[in-house]
């Protein structure tokens, strides 16, 4: 190794180097810039505006309602997705399934990861359809009409059926993969607590669920990024509505970009996005004394 | 496909296989790796290149036309790409390469490729706010020359629909395709069955509604889900509840402010009107909405003539019949106005081949074209006599609420700039819900409308 | 063991069971559903939608089909075929790089690329439409692949690192007595033995490639380039859906997918336990 030329090793490093830092750092910090100067995608002149964008996108009627939506979404998928689904993992570890229906479950959890979410969207409007959906025609069968909601149509309800709609995409794919986490545990260290007298559910919490943070914290990032780059789940479901009570920064950023002729006002909001997403990441690496993965 | 099949595999393939074929080598360090990704992506290239220009392969003296519309469902997507071939057939020179989507996306896409290299030379675009944008920027071609020079051919369009397509500084930028307006349509044996008459004012109306909601019927049906049905409702109202030169100030972006009470008035009447409809506006979609009024759930929809096509072919057995917005009475607006706009073609200024595109426009969208559009797709173009072959009753009755229009008031969202009839639709699909009061809601407009004087100077 | 213990064992046992069981209804009740109702007719569904068919609408497979639902699938295919070789490719030759020089810089290399997770695809939606359009590639397949590649190789050289550092170091230097390069050692060492963590890769990354939406609906114009979640949003009509041929076409668009995955369970969760963080 030390006989090769020091220049050799940066080789295998540069090609993937190059492409992230040009199709995704490059952007970015375009993105930064655009977002000073008022620009629409099909007129060529751009014009400094200072932080007029910002100080629209926040003072906009429509900014703590998209706030308060991605902070719902990401709550609630780490409550969901994160905690049922690691919940469930443990369940689909236990020794009182056999090894067929565990797997059996687990690739049936998994499925809904699979379809794509404009299929998950569009299959989701007509579930939620107050006239012929399943949800409404349900509670009609078994008598429980009152309960009929408008769903999609209902302000207070829009968003919520959103964020269940991914619950039910997503909880399955972090359960995957918190099981995969725990089967990386070595039975070695359970094996050690058994002895100690340690009943299943101290095994769980004190053994097992430690040794997997590394895995658990990836999946949290994973989701709280994904809660706030939400866009496609509300995009083939209410675009927004009803009024604008499911409006998302992600969706608001694509309206903005290619509806309202206001890319100035999309790169902004790109910032915002920036800024959260970043924070919350360094946020929960930190938090999880685990910087050096 | 197997060709394509087998294509695709190699590609899939070609980075490793570079990759090992070079790697028993030995010597050549890195530069395989490189080389693997280069071909990956060239193979990319070359691959959409293909498939998303056959212009390469006909650099020859044919000239490729880009057309791009937004009417990818049939009847009308076959009808196209028929009479294209057709045109092409009888103009060996001319090939035309032709694009669609659906009209949301169409909105977003158009207006990315419109300013580009990549623009399409000829393209749907609605008249009013959504294609004067792309004139403040000059995309669009002029088409007043065009028509001054074959006077025949302006004399064959219907003057009602063309001054539609016309700015106020007097410039022609779009042909209409296909005509269209809003009309209430009923169900007939349900008014004979509850004896009902139509009605001609806004009182009869709620009358109307009144005895059919009492006969235990939901008497309209609509879906506001995309937010831009109800904003007919809204159009067509603010049409006769605030004065003419009121609205078009208030509509013109530089000029707006909806601070006239008319417009809070057409919000409460609209409030009204949602108590007579089905349950959970909000939570469908027009068409299907319009299923609870072929079905007969519901005896009254507030739909377009282009339309028409999907009642017959959703339920051929409806016995239907049609009538003009109520007139309220005593209103400071104009009762004649009919609600509704051409939606045509419009030709890029950036194209190489202006007199070929208006050459195409004249055929397609005159009255020959006209007439078999009319018969198979039941959409009328601003040809004159496009009707005289028509045998259809409904189409007939259509033709004649158009033809008899004396003036037309275009889309009401196709009227506003973008941001003020975002702002619009979202307060119109709250009021809907009840959970903003008319007033407020208007507050709000003005806000934004106040807004957008800015940003469109 | 007691009675007790026993009686307790078999109640949690039934329990665990019934709410396991609870969970696969919620998640095949409505597919059932919507199975159920792409066999109707539109009138038939608005109807009724618990109801059965009167008569069993095949057709709509055969319609739904014949919307350009193969061409669809052709271009899904070749954008994730190319997208996913290279983002092996690339990834694994950086993880290489950063676990088997001590590359000066390295940690700073693997931070930065590491950072490249946490940025999500909107912020460079908008300089990246104008960029592709600038360098003309907007509208072309490559327009897709690229961005698809950058974005994905932070988290497929994560996972790819990680097992890489797990690889003994003696497996390569009998090599290097052998004579062998680095890049012999790559190709004949490293990537052989790592191919369980490839495949575990491959499949979140095509899952990932296979449904994206955003990047495609903006960048692609050209109804010949369309992948099947643009493909899909087209059967969504303006004043005319058909939702019985609709719901016909997710289903088909949704089964390759799925199906793969269920041939391939085994390996891919044998993959991922290679693969993952080791506790």
């Amino acid at each position: 190794m030390k006989k090769k030329t020091k220049l050799t090793p940066y080789l295998y490093v540069i090609p993937g180097l190059v492409m992230v830092l040009g199709f995704v750092y490059i952007p970015i910090i375009v993105n930064l810039v655009y977002s000073f100067f008022r620009l629409s995608s099909y007129s060529t002149s751009m014009k400094f505006v200072g932080l007029d964008n910002f100080r629209r996108l926040f003072t906009n009627d429509t900014f703590p309602i998209m706030m308060r939506n991605n902070i719902y979404y990401c709550v609630i998928s780490l409550i969901v997705q994160v905690g049922f689904g690691t919940f469930l993992a443990f369940l689909l570890e236990s020794k009182l399934l056999g090894n067929r229906f565990k797997s059996i479950c687990r690739n049936i959890y998994f499925i809904p990861a699979l379809v794509s979410l404009t299929a998950v969207g569009l299959m989701f409007n007509f579930i939620y359809n107050p006239q012929l959906g399943l949800l409404n025609t349900f509670l009609k069968h078994v008598g429980l009409a009152n309960l009929q909601q408008t769903w999609l149509g209902d302000k207070n309800l829009a968003i919520f059926c959103i964020i269940a709609m991914s619950q039910w995409q997503f909880t399955g794919y972090i359960t995957l993969l918190m099981v995969v986490a725990f089967q990386n545990v070595s039975t070695d260290y359970i094996e050690a607590a058994i002895i100690d007298g340690a009943g299943p559910v101290r095994r769980a919490l004190n053994i097992v669920l430690p040794l997997a943070k590394e895995q658990l914290l990836v999946c949290s990032i994973i989701t709280v990024i994904g809660a706030f780059k939400l866009f496609t789940e509300v995009y083939s479901t209410t675009v927004g509505g009803p009024g604008n009570s499911s409006q998302v920064l992600g969706l608001f950023l694509y309206q903005n970009a290619f509806l309202h002729d206001d890319m100035g006002m999309a790169a902004a909001t790109g910032v915002l996005i920036f800024i959260i997403t970043v924070t919350a990441s360094i946020f929960q690496l930190k938090i999880s004394h685990s910087g050096e993965v | 496909m197997k060709k394509n099949l087998k294509r695709t595999l190699s590609l899939g393939l070609a980075a490793m296989m570079a990759l090992g074929v070079t790697a028993c080598g030995g010597s050549s360090t890195d530069s395989a790796a490189t080389t693997a990704e280069a071909a990956a992506t060239e193979a990319a290239k070359e691959e959409a290149k293909e498939s998303a220009a056959p212009a390469a392969e006909a650099s020859g003296d044919v000239k490729v036309i880009k057309l791009f519309h937004r009417f990818p469902d049939d009847p009308c997507n076959s009808f196209i790409e028929s009479k294209i071939a057709e045109y092409e057939a009888a103009h060996p020179d001319i090939k035309f390469e032709v694009t669609s989507a659906q009209n949301q996306p169409y909105k977003e896409k158009i207006k990315v490729v419109v300013g580009s290299d990549e623009c399409p030379d000829i393209f749907f675009s609605f008249c009013g706010e959504f294609s004067e944008r792309f004139i403040r920027e000059g995309l669009l071609l002029d088409l007043t020359p065009y028509l001054e020079a074959d006077k025949e051919w302006k004399d064959s369009l219907m003057e009602t629909q063309m001054t539609e397509y016309t700015t106020a500084d007097g410039m022609v930028y779009g042909i209409p395709f296909r005509l269209d307006a809003k009309e209430f349509f009923y169900n007939v044996d349900m008014f004979n069955e509850l004896g009902l008459e139509v009605p001609e004012t806004w009182d009869q109306f709620i009358e109307v509604l009144d005895k059919i909601q009492a006969a235990g019927i939901t008497p309209i049906a609509e879906g506001n889900q995309d937010k831009w049905p109800a904003c007919h409702y809204i159009g067509a109202l603010n049409e006769q509840l605030v004065a003419d030169d009121v609205r078009a100030k208030d509509y013109n972006a530089k000029t707006g402010e909806f601070t006239d009470p008319g417009y809070v008035e057409a919000l409460e009447k609209y409030q009204q009107l949602v108590s007579y409809m089905n349950m959970g506006v909000n939570g469908m979609t027009h068409d299907m909405a319009r299923l609870g009024f072929t079905q007969g759930q519901n005896a009254i929809l507030f739909a377009e003539l282009v339309e028409i096509t999907n009642l017959k072919q959703e339920n051929p057995d409806l016995n239907w019949g049609m009538f003009k917005f109520p007139v309220i009475e005593g209103a400071k607006g104009n009762p004649d106005l009919v609600s509704g706009a051409p939606e045509g073609f419009a030709v890029s200024s950036k194209t190489k081949y202006p007199d070929e595109c208006v050459e195409f426009l004249k055929w397609f969208l005159g009255s020959e074209v006209g007439a078999q559009q009319a018969e198979q797709v039941g959409w009328f173009n601003a040809s004159k006599g496009v009707d005289e072959g028509l045998t259809d009753p409904s189409l007939i009755s259509a033709y004649e609420v158009i033809a008899n229009a004396k003036k037309m008031d275009i889309w009401f969202d196709n009227a506003l700039y973008s941001t003020v009839c975002d702002e619009y639709l979202t307060q119109i699909s709250d009021v809907t819900n009840g959970d903003i009061s008319p007033a407020d809601a208007m507050a709000k407009i003005q806000k934004v409308a106040k807004e957008a004087q800015s940003l469109v100077q | 063991m007691t009675d007790n213990y026993t009686m307790k064992h078999m109640v949690l046992k039934v329990v665990l069971h019934v709410f396991l069981l609870f969970l696969v209804a919620v998640i095949l009740f409505p597919v059932c559903w919507l199975v159920l109702n792409s066999l109707k007719t539109n009138q038939e569904m608005f109807l009724n939608s618990l109801a059965l068919p009167k008569q069993w609408m095949f057709v709509n497979y055969a319609t739904a089909w014949g919307k350009g639902l193969l061409a669809y699938f052709k271009n899904s295919i070749i954008v994730s075929a190319i997208s996913i070789s290279c983002i092996l490719l690339l990834s694994s030759m950086l993880a290489y790089g950063l676990t088997r020089f001590n590359l000066p810089g390295g940690g700073f290399i693997f931070f930065l690329i590491l950072g490249g997770m946490a940025l999500s695809e909107q912020v460079a939606l908008v300089p990246l439409y104008k960029i592709l359009q600038a360098v003309k590639l907007y509208n072309t397949r490559a327009a897709l692949v690229l961005p698809y590649v950058a974005f994905r190789i932070p988290f497929t050289m994560f996972l790819m690192r990680s097992y890489f550092i797990s690889i003994p170091k003696e497996l390569e230097e009998a090599a290097i007595v052998d004579g062998c390069n680095s890049l012999q050692r790559f190709v004949k060492i490293i990537l052989p033995i790592s191919k369980p963590v490839l495949a575990s890769c491959a499949i979140v990354n095509l899952n990932h490639v296979w449904n994206e939406f955003l990047f495609a609906n903006v960048f692609l114009e050209n109804k010949k380039l369309m992948t099947i979640p643009l493909g899909l949003m087209t059967f969504q009509g303006d004043l005319k859906s058909d939702y019985v041929v609709m719901l016909a076409g997710i289903l088909i668009s949704s089964l390759p997918m799925v199906l793969l995955f269920l041939c391939m369970s085994k390996q891919f969760v044998r993959g991922l336990t290679a693969g993952a963080v080791k506790g």
